[in-house]
């Protein structure tokens, strides 16, 4: 932990105020302008990806998630795409292109936690990290580059060792310097964070529940739990603990009764949660996707949530998982009956665990609630198939 | 929080390997060819939609990355737009360009845009590529057959009902920077390491409307002519459409 005690020590108490803000920025300079056509042409493709979700609601959340955060006046510079991707991320392109995946929003609790990463990566866009990481790249390639050819011309062992070293060098400071970008971006995020009207504690609390995830599954999977209090050679971000211990310094401590739209957050979502549980459950992380059903529960169980959890029970497939995912199913068909996927899993579920007669008829009910479903042939033959088979 | 820079760190890891990656020679191997059976005479006078192509240009730095250059890449797409124009004659087609779609319409362009993009690198590497075949067209392919396809699902882009077939177009361009030719040289001299100053890749197909297949494709990875001005953007896309069945034969 004496890398967290020591990018505490090295911190103010607050985050510092955003820097005034200049409006619409255009690029400058061959490099600027280079990536800036780069960026354009690849958001002509991402507006038309199928992974592109088109919902205009949950455009208009995300969107004020992050003009809530940032202000109108920086939110102006940005277009948003909500992509469906079960992974944990967000990013943002020299254009103001911002990227912010499915896995993320399951993961956020609030609009502040929500706000927190979305004002990162917009950080990230203020500071024109992209452009001082290519040039840096850039700088650190040429490098070695002459380096490789220099070394190469002198047949000398001792030489090429040094050469090794250099490369090495080149490479540490290269992702010391994407670390460094990221920690410039964490505390641009927190300070507008501070500024808004939302509730700067929760950029931490995303951190804790990110930490606390990949405990659960690492768990799962009989790993241990992992380091995330140490800073990788590789490593483009600082570690986590690091990350959580300092935004939980830099958040304003005046504003922990501030309202961290956890409603909202959840409003917003309901509609898409079933099948952003869905692919998060097929990543085939038992640990992680338990914990995670889990954290929504946390604001009372659904028949949506108790679905998954037969879901993903029943995706592990072994006799103790069928059974209980029998269980987990009953509570989602208790508490709304028309739930025709919950029939289903119910009825496949106890079918496998040798009830057939409830189990045909939890599948029955499935094909009256869903007659044109994709796989209505094959239940059917299920629902046919003798007793004592 | 990710920022998509541990995916360009990961770039950054390969481009001491390509640093020093011999400039492979671009002989020896087919660039061009026909789907087996098709004919189309000189003069034939058929409409050709000419799909949005995709162009990149900019210069390889000294320690071989991709530096985009906005300004060049336009010019390119200018000049390449007025040599196009001005090769209908020799095409003995005529080239419409394909309409803006908004869209359904937009993403299935998208969709048939990088299906040919993966098609013709099948192409170019199992085929153009002897010794490097796939095993399930391994016999047609030996045979001298070229049979590849993007279905006939390509008759609902928009624009294709007005037209016979449509041509794609691709080109890739980096420059090699003052300090990447200053490199070359001293590497040359110096340990004798043969190094690619830049890169001039370029590939152009032509598509059946109807049934989806691909009855021409040219691909070439060492291309000449400066996109950058107009002379030379000519010369590219004549390179481009050199071979392209029933135009009369440019000099070269």
């Amino acid at each position: 932990m004496t890398v967290t005690a020591l990018a505490l020590a090295l911190l103010a108490a607050t985050a510092p105020a955003p820097p005034p803000y200049a409006g619409a920025y255009q690029p400058v300079g061959v490099d600027e302008i280079g990536a800036w056509a780069e960026a354009d042409e690849d958001e002509r493709q991402l507006a038309l990806s199928p992974l592109l979700i088109r919902d205009a609601a949950l455009d208009a959340y995300v969107r004020r998630a992050l003009c809530d955060t940032v202000g109108a006046a920086r939110c102006a510079g940005v277009r948003v795409y909500v992509l469906r991707v079960p992974l944990f991320n967000a990013s943002m392109a020299a254009n103001g292109t911002m990227r912010v995946f499915s896995g993320l929003l399951l993961r956020a609790r609030s609009e502040a936690e929500l706000g927190a990463v979305l004002g990162h990566e917009f950080g990230h866009f203020e500071r024109r990290h992209t452009l001082a990481q290519f040039r840096a790249q850039r700088t650190g390639s040429d490098l070695l580059g002459w380096g490789a050819v220099l070394a190469a011309m002198v047949p000398d062992a001792d030489l090429r060792r040094r050469f090794a070293t250099l490369g090495r060098s080149v490479y540490g400071a290269l992702y010391r310097f994407s670390r460094d970008q990221e920690r410039e971006a964490d505390r641009l995020g927190i300070g507008y964070l501070n500024a808004s009207r939302l509730r700067p504690q929760a950029a931490a609390q995303l951190w804790h529940s990110a930490i606390a995830e990949a405990g659960a599954s690492a768990v799962a999977r009989g790993a241990h739990r992992p380091r995330l209090d140490r800073i990788g050679f590789y490593a483009s971000h600082p570690p986590e603990a690091e990350r959580a211990a300092t935004l939980d310094a830099l958040a304003l401590p005046d504003a922990t009764d501030r309202d961290d739209g956890a409603d909202r957050h959840a409003d917003a979502l309901a509609p898409w949660l079933p099948l952003f549980l869905d692919d998060q459950i097929k990543l085939n992380d038992f640990g992680a996707s338990a914990y995670l059903i889990a954290a929504c529960a946390a604001r009372g169980w659904t028949a949506a949530l108790w679905r998954a959890r037969g879901d993903l029970y029943r995706a592990r497939g072994n006799p103790h998982d069928l059974v209980n995912a029998a269980r987990f199913y009953a509570q989602a068909t208790a508490l709304d009956p028309s739930l025709a996927a919950a029939q289903r899993g119910l009825g496949l579920a106890l079918v496998r665990t040798g009830r057939l007669a409830e189990g045909q008829a939890a599948l029955r009910r499935y094909l009256a609630l869903d007659p044109a479903a994709g796989d209505a042939t094959m239940i059917a033959a299920l629902i046919a198939a003798p007793e004592d088979r | 929080m990710g920022t998509g820079l541990a995916t360009r760190l990961t770039i950054m890891l390969l481009a001491p390997a390509l640093t020093l990656a011999p400039a492979s020679p671009a002989a020896a191997r087919q660039r061009s060819a026909q789907k087996t059976g098709f004919t189309l005479p000189a003069g034939s006078g058929r409409t050709i939609l000419l799909i949005r192509p995709s162009i990149r240009v900019g210069a390889r730095s000294t320690g071989g990355m991709f530096e985009p250059n906005g300004d060049w890449t336009d010019q390119a797409r200018r000049n390449i737009e007025t040599a196009l124009a001005a090769q209908q004659q020799a095409l003995g087609n005529r080239v419409i360009p394909a309409p803006i779609a908004d869209g359904d319409a937009a993403r299935l362009v998208a969709d048939y845009a990088a299906l040919f993009a993966a098609v013709s690198q099948s192409v170019i590497r199992y085929q153009f590529f002897a010794g490097d075949r796939l095993p399930t067209k391994k016999r047609a392919t030996q045979a001298g057959r070229f049979d590849w396809t993007l279905g006939p699902g390509i008759a609902r882009l928009p624009g294709a009902r007005d037209a016979d077939y449509a041509l794609f177009l691709s080109t890739s361009d980096a420059y090699g920077s003052t300090g990447r030719k200053l490199l070359q040289i001293v590497a040359m001299l110096g340990p004798g390491i043969p190094l690619s100053a830049g890169e001039h890749a370029g590939y152009a197909g032509l598509v059946d409307l109807r049934t989806g297949d691909l009855l021409w494709l040219n691909a070439d990875r060492a291309m000449g002519g400066d996109l950058r001005t107009p002379e030379g953007a000519a010369r590219r896309v004549q390179q481009l459409l050199a071979d392209f069945p029933g135009s009369t034969p440019a000099p070269r």
